[in-house]
């Protein structure tokens, strides 16, 4: 028993390397190095030389330059350049290390209500500091318990939509590309499963397509930024051009079929990721213009202000919440295709 | 017309040829080492080479089933798509054209391909 042991690294250093690993390369990477395993130390200097590495090849790999430029945009206009420079190498690092499997209910209704609270003492601080400074009037204690109520109020809604959103995504996880969970797969299954998801996809690219126009003509009514109304139309033709689906060979084998099929799952995750805060840009654009208008600003309304700020963060929150629940779902579809095995028809 | 390879991507695509069915993560980074000694390879940087070239549909992978004395975890398998093989076979053809006019133009000084 000891002597099995000495060939395993010390659990408290395999715990500390597998955090480090990218979810995404953690199998193989870790795998490797338990493989390779001498002495801890020997371990530990391989992890070193390696991790950095593999970090790197991920935040390459799931680098969404218009999704990451789109939201370093929005931190931009409402926290200012210093944030965005703070923040983008978080994003880069977010999308490195992004799970290979959706949330689990738990960590995403522990992350709603760290959110609500954490937004709530966030801005109550931010107002009760801020406005007496600036030598403008406090608020009053009938605000600050409304303050409070709206704060208990907001850990449920957002529990709520979290637990909808999972929901969701139990329902369409059975249904979605097919019986990978056998574990087995004729070529011929891969291939009708493989063209089911781009008919899908076709179908969803042209509604989505045709809704950005719509959205792009109303911006034009409603005065939005010129540059959003761009972004919607440039995103909308984008869609159009790629909702043909791609055909692929009949000859193609098993391994080829399925690397492509990853490899359009994945180019679809990343779509997403920019569509959804897109979406969300406009309105979260009118809060940050009604937050900066003057009257708002000079606090004459302070819980207008604070209530704008509230709903951005919601809305960055839900956005987040949609992604995270997409990618994840398209991650474990990846996932299980890597271990799908080719079954031999008979002849 | 297909990308032309790095030095480092033509090793590890033929270490990835030489290993067949037994190309992952420690025996290609083992095979890398002796293709190019006497230059040391980082481990990490076939991982991020790998990555690239799948990236580019050069190459395929999946997941084995875990075995014991890997910690119970599964290995990544490689394997060279067409696109792969065809691109190698370009860096090689270039890297023959090269060996001859070195062989001719250093042929008196005594100088013998290797091999």
């Amino acid at each position: 028993m000891e002597a099995a042991r000495l060939s395993e690294p010390p659990d408290w250093l395999e715990r500390i390397v597998l955090v480090a690993i990218p979810p995404a390369a953690r199998e193989g990477v870790a795998g490797d190095l338990w493989e390779t395993y001498c002495s801890p130390r020997q371990y530990a200097a391989e992890a070193l030389r390696t991790v950095p590495f593999v970090i790197a090849s991920q935040v390459r790999r799931n680098l969404n330059l218009p999704a990451i430029l789109l939201q370093a945009a929005l931190i931009f206009i409402f926290l200012g350049g210093t944030a965005t420079l703070i923040l983008l190498p978080a994003l880069l690092l977010r999308g490195a290390y992004q799970e290979v499997a959706r949330p689990c209910p738990q960590r995403a209704i522990r992350e709603a209500i760290l959110m609500s609270s954490g937004v709530m003492a966030l801005l109550l601080l931010i107002m009760a500091i801020w406005f007496p400074l600036a030598g403008r009037p406090g608020l009053d204690h009938f605000t600050w318990l409304n303050l409070f109520l709206l704060g208990l109020l907001l850990s449920p809604l957002l529990c709520l939509f979290r637990a909808g959103l999972i929901l969701q995504g139990d329902r369409c996880t059975p249904a979605c590309p097919h019986a990978f969970q056998k574990g087995e797969l004729q070529k011929e299954e891969l291939a009708r499963g493989y063209r089911d998801f781009q008919h899908a996809l076709l179908v969803r690219n042209l509604l989505e397509a045709s809704a950005l126009t719509a959205a792009a003509i109303a911006g034009v009514f409603f005065a939005w930024n010129g540059l959003l109304v761009g972004l919607f139309l440039l995103a909308a033709l984008y869609l159009f051009v790629d909702a043909v689906p791609r055909a692929f060979p009949a000859t193609e084998d098993f391994v080829s079929l399925r690397a492509r099929y990853q490899q359009d799952l994945t180019r679809q995750k990343q779509l997403r990721r920019f569509l959804c805060w897109l979406w969300f840009s406009p309105v979260l654009m009118a809060l940050h213009t009604r937050l900066m208008a003057e009257h708002v600003l000079q606090a004459e309304r302070p819980i207008t202000a604070m209530l704008d700020c509230v709903a951005a963060v919601i809305l960055c929150f839900l956005a987040a919440a949609l992604t995270s629940e997409y990618g994840g779902r398209i991650q474990e579809n990846i996932g299980l295709l890597d271990r799908v095995r080719e079954k031999i028809s008979p002849a | 017309m297909t990308d032309s390879l790095g030095q480092f991507e033509q090793i590890v695509l033929t270490a990835i040829l030489a290993l067949d069915d037994n190309a992952y993560g420690v025996t290609i980074h083992a095979k890398v080492e002796d293709l190019s000694r006497p230059k040391k390879a980082a481990r990490g940087a076939v991982y991020a080479t790998l990555d690239r070239m799948e990236d580019k549909g050069l190459i395929s992978s999946w997941l084995s089933e875990p075995t014991k004395e890997r910690g119970g975890r599964s290995r990544r398998h490689y394997r060279i798509e067409k696109s792969g093989a065809k691109a190698l076979r370009e860096s090689a053809r270039t890297a023959q054209r090269l060996i001859e006019t070195i062989a001719q133009n250093l042929g008196g000084l005594a100088w013998k391909p290797p091999g």
